[in-house]
């Protein structure tokens, strides 16, 4: 009975709907316009045109009204039952399957070692070489493997002293799932612990002197604090990386990838790429992308429930 | 590997110890040595180059190649694209962003609720780049420097981040300027935006960043070398030309290259030197609001 009084007074006393309340909302919705425009153009807009993979889209036309020809599930029929489906969801898996192995993992460990480092100094400055790769272009990055991996190569050459045989790897089928996941791990590991590193530094350093005290060594306070604290964090990366296994790293695969290691290296966004941008397929290729981002949100969706039940966190 | 080692050897051992300082050097000698490698080949005298074979130190002492370099036209035309594009793309980044975080922040908006959806949705599905390349053929923006510019001045995740900063600006200080009768125009010109500084500059450094080494977009709507970015350019000698690596070039350079005798590849290191030097060189210092962007970024959720 008072909580009905009381919320029927706050309605009627408050200024929500006052004068000056609705002018000042006025003017901050005049602030906001542009921005709210620019996005409306540019995400929504692009996601009413998937309407496209519905139709046998030509460039120019309007998408709904006059001229639209509907063609149903046609162009998602032609990708599933395409020549190169099952390629590029092998290459797309296994990609990005080496990613989730050694890019996730890398961040996490470096962040583990980095908090056994005491002398702050030269913490400093591991840190801060390690950022270096993530402020370096992808495109200078790309070059560079290119020239390293080589005929010649400073990594060609490296390889030789082992015992492996002199060759162009850029060419080689069989190297280019290493290449590429050297190179993820490479620019991204320094700078993926950032996160990690500060929360494990606000980890209350009173649990670690108890541990101590109770006689556990580094590798037991590291099992049993560190890691225990970062469990959400790590969960809730591990749900997203998840729910983009079907999204490479498409950029950096078009800057490494050539004719020769298309057969390991064509993953679905490349795809898309050379057929929609370069030969103009759009409604095939805009299929295609929705097919990926349905697969995409299945599978963050598992990986979701999975978590909540394992470990209690979860993205929703 | 890390692990096993850690597992066996009780707390406090040195060999650990040293172990562990030997891993983290190991991580910054890989993260620093290509880079390292790059400049001093890109150094060395141009037989000794044309080797690859130079490790250390540079052999011997050359500047030819960075002289080679900076005649090169069409690479300073698009290091001025890049100018061209950074430089407003910062500026709008910083101003859309507080804008929509100040309304968001306002307690009496009114369909705050509805604004908010409008701004996730985007941020959890996209129409993919078919359909935004379409977009920009339809409006005109296709071979227009304004491609790079207008559809990349704003981002969800940065107003995000503003209104997450702007929530810990207390209540208390806009109240202060209201009953002083300032208008929320006045709140955001004298409240907001002198607090805000430490994000707007979060944010910037982000967007330059950014905006320095992107390439995809450019590639995609920049059809004609006259106002691709750096990036672009790079792309062409670094990786397109990775077979012969002399395309491409300036009819100027590579004249001096058959002059002096010196390899494609030492002048595509000294490229590669010459066009990170402004990041690299910066870097360091602005660090600090990545790592702030980054945990406050993550606070959120």
């Amino acid at each position: 009975m008072l909580r009905k009084d009381n919320s029927g007074q706050k309605k009627k006393g408050s200024p929500k709907y006052g004068k000056g309340v609705i002018k000042e909302n006025l003017q901050i919705y005049a602030l906001m316009l542009p921005t709210l425009l620019l996005i409306l153009i540019f995400c929504y807009y692009p996601l009413y045109g998937v309407i496209i993979s519905f139709q046998d889209y030509v460039p120019g036309n309007a998408f709904f009204g006059e001229g639209v020809k509907w063609v149903g599930l046609k162009w998602f029929k032609k990708f599933v039952g395409g020549h190169y489906f099952w390629r590029l969801i092998k290459n797309t898996l296994v990609l990005s399957g080496l990613n989730l192995i050694f890019g996730f993992t890398a961040p996490i460990l470096f962040a583990l070692l980095i908090d056994q480092i005491k002398h702050l100094k030269f913490k400093k400055f591991v840190q801060t070489a390690s950022y270096m790769p993530y402020f370096i272009s992808m495109v200078i990055v790309a070059g560079m493997v290119l020239s390293f991996t080589g005929a010649d190569g400073m990594i060609t050459s490296l390889l030789s002293v082992f015992g492996f045989e002199k060759q162009n790897y850029n060419v080689n089928s069989a190297a280019f799932p290493w290449i590429y996941t050297f190179t993820n791990v490479w620019k991204g590991f320094g700078f993926g612990s950032i996160l990690y590193c500060s929360i494990i530094s606000s980890i209350d350093p009173g649990l670690y002197e108890a541990a101590k005290l109770d006689g556990a060594n580094r590798w037991q306070q590291v099992w049993h604090i560190t890691l225990p604290g970062l469990r959400a964090v790590i969960a809730i990366n591990l749900i997203n990386t998840v729910g983009s296994v079907l999204s490479t790293n498409t950029d950096l695969i078009l800057l490494l990838y050539n004719p020769a290691t298309y057969d390991v290296a064509d993953v679905i966004g490349t795809y898309t790429y050379r057929l929609g941008i370069l030969e103009g397929q759009y409604s095939y290729t805009t299929a295609a992308g929705l097919f990926t981002s349905i697969i995409g949100f299945i599978f963050t969706y598992i990986a979701n429930k999975i978590s909540n039940a394992l470990t209690g966190y979860g993205l929703w | 590997m890390r692990q096993t080692k850690k597992r066996k050897i009780r707390e406090g051992n040195p060999a650990v110890t040293v172990l562990l300082y030997v891993l983290a050097g190991l991580a910054a000698f890989v993260t620093l040595y290509p880079m390292y490698y790059v400049l001093i080949l890109s150094l060395s005298e141009p037989e000794f180059a044309a080797t690859m074979k130079v490790y250390v130190l540079p052999k011997g002492f050359n500047l030819d190649a960075y002289t080679a370099l900076v005649r090169d036209t069409k690479m300073w035309r698009a290091y001025a694209n890049t100018f061209l594009y950074v430089i407003p793309n910062t500026i709008l980044m910083v101003l859309t962003s507080t804008v929509v975080a100040y309304g968001l922040n306002y307690k009496k908006l009114i369909g705050r609720k509805w604004l908010t959806m409008y701004l996730l949705i985007p941020m959890y599905f996209s129409g993919g780049f078919i359909t935004s390349f379409l977009l920009i053929l339809k409006l005109g923006l296709y071979d227009n420097p304004l491609s790079q510019i207008i559809p990349s001045c704003f981002s969800i995740w940065n107003i995000i981040l503003v209104r997450s900063y702007f929530r810990t600006i207390p209540d208390s200080l806009s109240e202060a300027a209201k009953i002083d009768g300032a208008g929320v125009m006045q709140v955001l010109a004298n409240v907001f935006i002198p607090l805000g500084k430490p994000i707007f500059a979060v944010i910037a450094v982000y967007t330059i960043v950014g905006t320095w080494n992107s390439w995809f977009r450019a590639s995609i709507y920049l059809p004609h070398t006259e106002w691709q970015p750096l990036q672009l350019y790079l792309r062409r000698i670094l990786v397109e030309a990775s077979a012969s690596a002399t395309d491409n070039l300036d009819l100027d350079v590579l004249e001096q290259l058959l002059k002096k005798q010196m390899s494609g590849v030492q002048l595509k290191y000294a490229m590669i030197i010459f066009t990170s030097l402004p990041v690299l060189c910066t870097y360091p210092f602005f660090q600090k609001y990545f790592v702030k962007g980054m945990v406050m970024g993550s606070l959120k959720e």
